[in-house]
C-alpha cells in the first residue's frame, strides 16, 4: 500500500467510526427493531424475567389453557404438607410450629396468605411477633403468580413445584406468555399492514409532501426566482434575503410565530373580528385548516433553496436570448415560457428529488405546530413513526412498531437516494487523484 | 412603461405573499417589549415584564443561562467536531489513493440525500445501550454523524478547486503528503472551513429533535428543547413570553444573518436538507 493511501485511511478513519456507528449500525438496527417486540415494557437489555400475573393468565386463557390450570396458576395458594414442611425446617421455623402443623394439620391448604396466618394464629405454637407470622408462613406458600423469576430455570421449577403435570406444548405456551422481555417477531409487520391508519397515512403523506414541493419547493420558489430576475437588483437582493429567513430561523420558533398568526386571540382571529368572523384557532379548528397551515409552514421554509438555485439558473442564461426574443416581440410572460423555464428543467428535476425525499421522512414542523391533530388528521408517516416509538400519551413507547414504521422510510430514502446517484451523473463528479505518491 | 407596470405587478403580488412573513417577524420585535389590549394588535404600553425568564427560572424549568451554555457546548463541539472530521476525510477522498474511493465517495452522496431524520429511533435505542442517552456527548456525536455527509461533501469540493501545482510543488520540495495538507492545502480551503462552520452552528442552534429525543432532561436541555417545553405547557399561554424567549434564542442566528447573508446564500443553495 502507498503512503498516500495509508495516510487517506487515517484520514478517513475517524469518519468511518462515526459513520459506521450512528449512520450504518442505526440503518441495519432500524432493521433489526422491526422484528421485536421492543417496548418501554420489554426494556431494551437483551434478558427478561417471567412472571404470571392478571395480564399474562387473560392471555393464557385466549390461547386455550384449560381453566383449572390458570385458576391453579393465578391461585395466591397455601399448603400444608411434606415439600413445604420440609422448607419451613429449613428456613429455620420454631420445630413445635412445624411438628403440631405436621402431626395436626397435613394436606391442608389455604387459598389466601390471609386466610393461612388467621390459621397460624389460633395455633397453640403460634409465632409471637407478626414478623415471625411473615417468616413462617413463607415457605408454605404453593404459588408462583405476581413473582418475578429472573431466569428460566427457576422459573420452571416454580412452575413444576405446583405439581400441575403439564404437557410439553402448554408449559412452552405459559412460558412463553410469562416472558417479560423482548423477544422475535414478525408481529409488527402484519399490524402494521391491517391498522386502519395505514391506509391513510400514505395518503397524507403523498399530500403533505407532493403540495409542499409543488406548490412552494418548486413552484413557489419558480415565482421568487423568475420575479426577482426582473426586479431592480436591489430590491431583488432584498426580497431574497427576505424569504431565507424562514430557512435560517430556527424551526421551533418559525412554528411559534405562525402559532401566534393562527391562535384564537392571534393576528388572523383579532384581524378578521371586524368583519364579524368568529375568533377561532385557525391552527386546529379543522382538518383543512390545519392542512393548510402544515403546507404553508413547511413551505415557506422550503422555498428558499429552490429560489437560490432557480436564480442563479436564470441568471446563467446568456442576457442575447432575452435581448433576441424581446425584439423579435415576445411579451415577459413569453420569455418566461420560451426562454426561462426550458433552461431550468434540470435544475427542476434536482429541487424536486431531493426535496422530496427530504420532506418524505420530515415531520418536525408538522410536530411542533399540529403535532398531528385534529384527531390523526395531520399525521403522516413519519410522524407515526416518531409516535409509536418516540412519544405519546399513554407512555408506552413501542420501539419494534416504531422501527417497523420506520423502515419503510429508511428502504424508501435508500432506494431513492442511490437512484439520484444515477440520475445525477455521479462519474463525471470524481476525478481520480493525480499524484500517485 | 410596459417594463414599469410588469414591476409594479410584481412588486404587489411579493408583497403579498411576503407579508405573512412580515408581520410575523415585527410582532416577534415589539411583542416582547410591549403588552397590548385583547382584541387589539396595537400595543399600549412599554414593559419588560416578558424578559423576566432573565433572572428568574420559572418553576419547574431550567435556568435560562445553563440551557444557553448547553446550547452553545451542543453548537459549539458538534460544529469542532464536524470541521475537523470532515476536512480530513474530504481531503483523503479529495486528493489522496484511499483503496475504495470511488465506493466511499458514492457512499458519502447516497447517505447525503438520504433522509436522516429516520434514523432517530435507531439512534435513541443505540444511546440508551451505550448509555450516552441523556448525555450531551451522545448528542453531539449523533448530530455530527448525522451532518458528516454533507460536512465531507462541501469539503471535498473546496479541495478539488485546489490546484494541483501546490501540492505538486510541495511534494518536489520532499515534503510528505500531510504536511503538504497541513502547510499548503488547509490555508487554501478557510473559505470552505468558514462556509461549513456558519452551516453547522445554525444547523445545531436550530437542532430540536436529536436533542429532545436523546437528551430531554433538564440539566442538559438545550434553548430549542426549553422553549419547545415552555409553548406545550398550557397552564401559562403567554406569547410576550414566548417570543421574548424566542428572540433571545434566535439572537445569535440573526447576528449570523447579518453578517453572513451573501454566504448563507450560496451554503442553503448546494443542496442542504429542507
Amino acid at each position: 500500500m502507498s503512503a498516500s493511501a495509508r495516510l487517506g485511511l487515517v484520514m478517513l478513519a475517524p469518519s468511518l467510526v462515526i459513520v459506521a456507528l450512528l449512520f450504518l449500525a442505526p440503518v441495519i438496527l432500524t432493521g433489526v427493531f422491526s422484528f421485536t417486540t421492543m417496548t418501554t415494557g420489554t426494556g431494551i437489555s437483551a434478558s427478561g424475567a417471567y412472571q404470571i400475573d392478571d395480564v399474562a393468565a387473560g392471555t393464557l386463557r385466549s390461547q386455550g389453557v384449560p381453566a383449572e390450570i390458570l385458576d391453579r396458576l393465578s391461585a395466591e395458594l397455601f399448603a400444608i404438607d411434606d415439600t413445604t414442611l420440609a422448607a419451613a425446617r429449613q428456613a429455620g421455623a420454631a420445630e413445635a410450629l412445624v411438628s403440631e402443623l405436621a402431626t395436626g394439620h397435613h394436606g391442608e391448604s389455604f387459598p389466601t396468605r390471609l386466610a393461612f396466618e388467621r390459621f397460624l394464629k389460633s395455633l397453640s405454637a403460634r409465632p409471637a411477633t407478626t414478623r415471625d407470622l411473615k417468616a413462617a408462613s413463607a415457605p408454605f406458600r404453593r404459588s408462583i403468580v405476581n413473582t418475578r423469576y429472573e431466569s428460566r430455570e427457576t422459573f420452571l421449577a416454580a412452575l413444576d413445584s405446583l405439581d400441575l403435570r403439564l404437557d410439553p406444548a402448554t408449559t412452552a405456551k405459559i412460558e412463553d406468555t410469562a416472558y417479560t422481555g423482548w423477544r422475535w417477531t414478525t408481529a409488527n409487520y402484519t399490524r402494521m399492514l391491517s391498522s386502519a391508519e395505514s391506509f391513510y397515512r400514505p395518503l397524507r403523506t403523498v399530500l403533505y409532501v407532493g403540495a409542499t414541493v409543488a406548490l412552494f419547493n418548486v413552484g413557489f420558489a419558480l415565482v421568487l426566482a423568475i420575479t426577482t430576475f426582473f426586479l431592480p437588483s436591489r430590491t431583488a437582493a432584498a426580497m431574497r434575503a427576505l424569504w431565507l429567513l424562514p430557512r435560517i430561523l430556527p424551526p421551533v420558533l418559525h412554528v411559534l410565530l405562525w402559532k401566534w398568526l393562527a391562535w384564537d386571540n392571534g393576528f388572523l382571529s383579532t384581524v378578521l373580528a371586524p368583519f364579524g368572523v368568529a375568533s377561532r384557532n385557525w391552527l386546529l379548528d379543522n382538518s383543512v385548516n390545519a392542512w393548510i397551515f402544515v403546507i404553508l409552514i413547511n413551505g415557506f421554509v422550503g422555498a428558499s433553496m429552490g429560489m437560490i438555485i432557480f436564480s442563479s439558473a436564470v441568471r446563467a442564461i446568456p442576457v442575447t436570448l432575452f435581448y433576441a426574443s424581446a425584439t423579435d416581440g415576445a411579451s415577459t410572460l413569453q420569455q418566461v415560457r420560451h426562454v426561462i423555464l426550458p433552461q431550468l428543467r434540470w435544475p427542476i428535476l434536482f429541487v424536486t428529488c431531493y426535496q422530496t425525499l427530504s420532506l418524505l421522512a420530515s415531520f418536525e414542523y408538522i410536530l411542533l405546530s399540529t403535532n398531528g391533530r385534529p384527531g390523526t388528521s395531520t399525521e403522516v408517516w413519519a410522524l407515526a413513526a416518531y409516535h409509536t416509538a418516540l412519544s405519546n400519551y399513554t407512555g408506552n413507547l413501542e420501539y419494534g412498531l416504531g422501527a417497523a414504521l420506520a423502515i419503510v422510510l429508511v428502504v424508501i430514502g435508500l432506494i431513492a437516494s442511490t437512484a439520484y446517484l444515477r440520475l445525477f451523473n455521479f462519474a463525471t463528479l470524481v476525478p481520480p487523484p493525480r499524484i500517485e505518491q | 412603461m410596459q417594463s414599469k407596470l410588469r414591476n409594479l405587478v410584481i412588486a404587489v403580488l411579493l408583497g403579498l405573499t411576503s407579508l405573512p412573513l412580515v408581520v410575523m417577524l415585527i410582532s416577534l420585535l415589539l411583542d416582547t417589549v410591549t403588552t397590548t389590549r385583547p382584541g387589539s394588535l396595537v400595543p399600549d404600553r412599554f414593559t419588560l415584564d416578558a424578559w423576566q425568564f432573565l433572572w428568574s427560572a420559572p418553576p419547574g424549568r431550567p435556568s435560562i443561562w445553563i440551557t444557553t451554555f448547553n446550547t452553545i457546548v451542543f453548537a459549539g463541539c458538534s460544529t469542532l467536531l464536524l470541521l475537523a472530521v470532515s476536512s480530513t476525510a474530504g481531503y483523503a477522498l479529495a486528493r489522496l489513493n484511499v483503496p475504495f474511493r470511488k465506493f466511499f465517495l458514492a457512499g458519502v452522496l447516497v447517505m447525503h440525500a438520504f433522509p436522516t431524520v429516520t434514523l432517530i429511533i435507531a439512534i435513541f435505542l443505540i444511546l440508551q445501550m451505550i448509555g450516552l442517552y441523556n448525555h450531551i456527548g451522545g448528542v453531539i456525536l449523533a448530530k455530527t454523524a448525522l451532518d458528516l455527509p454533507l460536512g465531507i461533501w462541501i469539503m471535498k469540493g473546496f479541495y478539488d478547486t485546489v490546484p494541483w501545482e501546490i501540492e505538486m510543488a510541495g511534494v518536489q520540495d520532499g515534503a510528505s503528503r500531510f504536511t503538504v495538507w497541513r502547510k499548503l492545502v488547509l490555508p487554501q480551503i478557510k473559505p470552505g472551513l468558514m462556509a461549513l462552520g456558519i452551516f453547522s452552528v445554525i444547523s445545531g442552534w436550530s437542532e430540536y429533535i436529536l436533542p429532545q429525543v436523546l437528551a430531554p432532561r433538564n440539566d442538559v436541555q438545550v434553548l430549542s428543547v426549553y422553549l419547545a417545553a415552555l409553548i406545550n405547557n398550557d397552564t401559562h399561554f403567554d406569547f410576550h413570553v414566548f417570543k421574548a424567549v424566542g428572540l433571545f434564542y434566535a439572537l445569535p442566528i440573526f447576528v449570523i444573518y447579518l453578517f453572513f447573508q451573501n454566504k448563507l446564500m450560496t451554503i442553503y443553495g448546494g443542496g442542504t436538507k429542507g
